[in-house]
């Protein structure tokens, strides 16, 4: 029966990885720095969709109905809302409530409203809840064909805002992770070719005596997956802190957004690293090594 | 069993280097392969060993035919074949039995019994107090009598020396070759590479002559001058 030992292709990996230090240490850096760029990357999509889906939940419209309307027609106005199929409770929010309810938001600053109470700038305005976002078009249709509306703002506007800026974000990171990403294989290849290259009287040797090209390979694609699993390790750290730092700030800034804690995503960050960093390092040895263990 | 059948090779950058050889060499058999530089020894040896394919003709080993060796089969294919180079190439940081324990661990040989092999390798040779001595702390003939025992180490059927006393002096290279005879007496068939007459003429074998990628000369005892 065949019997190799796992101890010789793994002394052998650690072995090419000390021999080449300089170059070794440059793969994982850069292969970190990869890691960090994705995971920074993803992070901030996936904080993106969840601020997304509490959007969605909002099915809020806002209607502002013009300044020079008066109180009959804000009641007709309110009328004609609430004759649109599909929508469900309106709430009328007068300008002097609008003030009122700012003067609270800005707390011990409120007093600067005070000024505006004689000649309010607000609009009158109604809330309204639709219930199915189906018709959410249609509702916008109608209220567009209402006279005496100033602006209608929703919540649809800002998560189509936040989704366009999620597509720029991710087109611009996939061209700079694509492009990463090759660099992280290049800088690979040429340690483990170092690597190989150092043990070239070594492989020929193996060669005559008939070992297989398996077993020539093995301790090389090990190495890069060292430096995979080295890169992804300290790529994780670096995530970890960074992003509760950025967390701590952002959460002292911006109250609406919702930040993911890292405690929910750090499983999932910690083998994803893994995964792509392990992968990376074997593709890179993988191609380094064809020409060197053909017959 | 060594068999080559209108063997040509011509190397990508046009150099014709063997221009269809023919010979057959039995089991157990002692040869010598003679000739100038660049008549076309080494690319013998290249065949042989399946470092390169022959352009056209057929080379069987053992009832292998080279030309139809898939990738995969090559290692297996060269367990048959044991290689002496000029060089030795030992591993410098390795002793003598660590050399020849490498063979063997490299062809996935369970542990005991190359504990058990290696020793009797090293013996046969006759270094076994040298086992733990490095390539540097060696001389030349000992380094190619490690060379040797690292060779035998997978009981090939064939040993290939490629010039084995090129780098070592008259009377080691003696020894060289009577260890070589020795071992051809215990069965193996022996291919000795080789431009040194007086030692060809010496052992009165079998000398294939290879001249301008031909065999020119095929016969029992000494060189032609």
């Amino acid at each position: 029966m065949k019997q190799y030992r796992p101890t010789y292709f793994i002394g052998q990996a650690f072995a090419g990885l000390w021999r080449n230090g300089v170059m070794s240490f440059a793969s994982i850096a850069v292969l970190m720095s990869c890691l960090v760029v994705l995971g920074s990357f993803s992070l901030l999509v996936a904080n993106i969709n969840v601020n997304l889906e509490d959007l969605g939940l909002m099915n809020e419209i806002v209607v502002f109905v013009k300044k020079e309307a008066s109180e009959s027609e804000i009641k007709s106005i309110e009328r004609e809302i609430k004759g649109i199929p599909y929508v469900g409770e309106v709430t009328r929010i007068t300008a002097d409530e609008a003030l009122e309810q700012m003067k609270e938001q800005a707390g011990e600053d409120g007093y600067l409203y005070d000024m505006m109470q004689d000649d309010n700038p607000l609009l009158d305005s109604f809330i309204l809840e639709y219930v199915d976002g189906a018709h959410y078009s249609d509702i916008m249709y109608n209220l567009g064909q209402i006279d005496g509306i100033d602006t209608i703002r929703d919540q649809r506007s800002l998560a189509n805002t936040m989704q366009s800026l999620k597509n720029g974000i991710m087109l611009i990171f996939s061209w700079f992770l694509v492009v990463l990403f090759i660099v992280s294989v290049f800088v690979i290849i040429n340690t483990i070719k170092l690597s190989v290259y150092s043990r070239k009287s070594e492989i020929s040797i193996m060669r005559y005596v008939g070992a297989t090209g398996a077993f020539i390979a093995l301790p090389f694609v090990i190495e890069g997956a060292l430096i995979g699993l080295t890169s992804s390790m300290l790529a994780f750290l670096v995530e970890y802190f960074l992003y509760g730092y950025i967390q701590k700030s952002m959460e002292n800034v911006i109250e609406i957004v919702r930040i993911i804690p890292m405690s929910e995503v750090s499983v999932v960050v910690f083998f994803g690293f893994a995964a792509v960093g392990i992968l990376t390092g074997i593709v890179g040895s993988t191609i380094s090594l064809s020409k060197y263990t053909r017959n | 069993m060594i068999d080559f059948t209108n063997v040509v090779k011509t190397y990508p950058n046009g150099t014709v280097a063997l221009n269809g050889v023919n010979l057959h060499i039995d089991d157990g058999e002692f040869v010598f392969v003679v000739g100038a530089s660049g008549a076309g020894k080494t690319t013998m040896m290249k065949l042989l060993l399946r470092e390169e394919k022959a352009t056209s003709g057929t080379i069987t080993v053992d009832d292998t035919d080279l030309s139809k060796l898939s990738y995969f089969k090559v290692p297996y294919y060269r367990r048959k074949l044991g290689v002496v180079f000029q060089d030795f190439r030992l591993f410098p940081k390795k002793t003598a039995y660590e050399n020849v324990a490498f063979a063997m661990q490299a062809v996935g040989t369970p542990s005991k019994k190359i504990k058990r092999r290696v020793p009797a390798l090293l013996n046969t040779v006759s270094l076994g107090e040298k086992a733990n001595s490095f390539p540097h702390e060696m001389s030349g003939g000992e380094q190619q009598r490690v060379a040797l025992a690292r060779a035998l180490a997978n009981n090939p059927k064939i040993i290939i020396a490629d010039e084995p006393t090129g780098n070592i002096d008259p009377k080691m290279s003696l020894e060289i070759m009577n260890l070589l005879l020795k071992i051809n007496k215990l069965g193996k068939t022996v291919l000795v590479v080789t431009h040194e007459k007086d030692l060809v003429d010496y052992f009165q074998q079998r000398v294939i002559m290879i001249d301008g990628g031909q065999v020119s000369d095929d016969r029992v005892g000494g060189m032609l001058e």
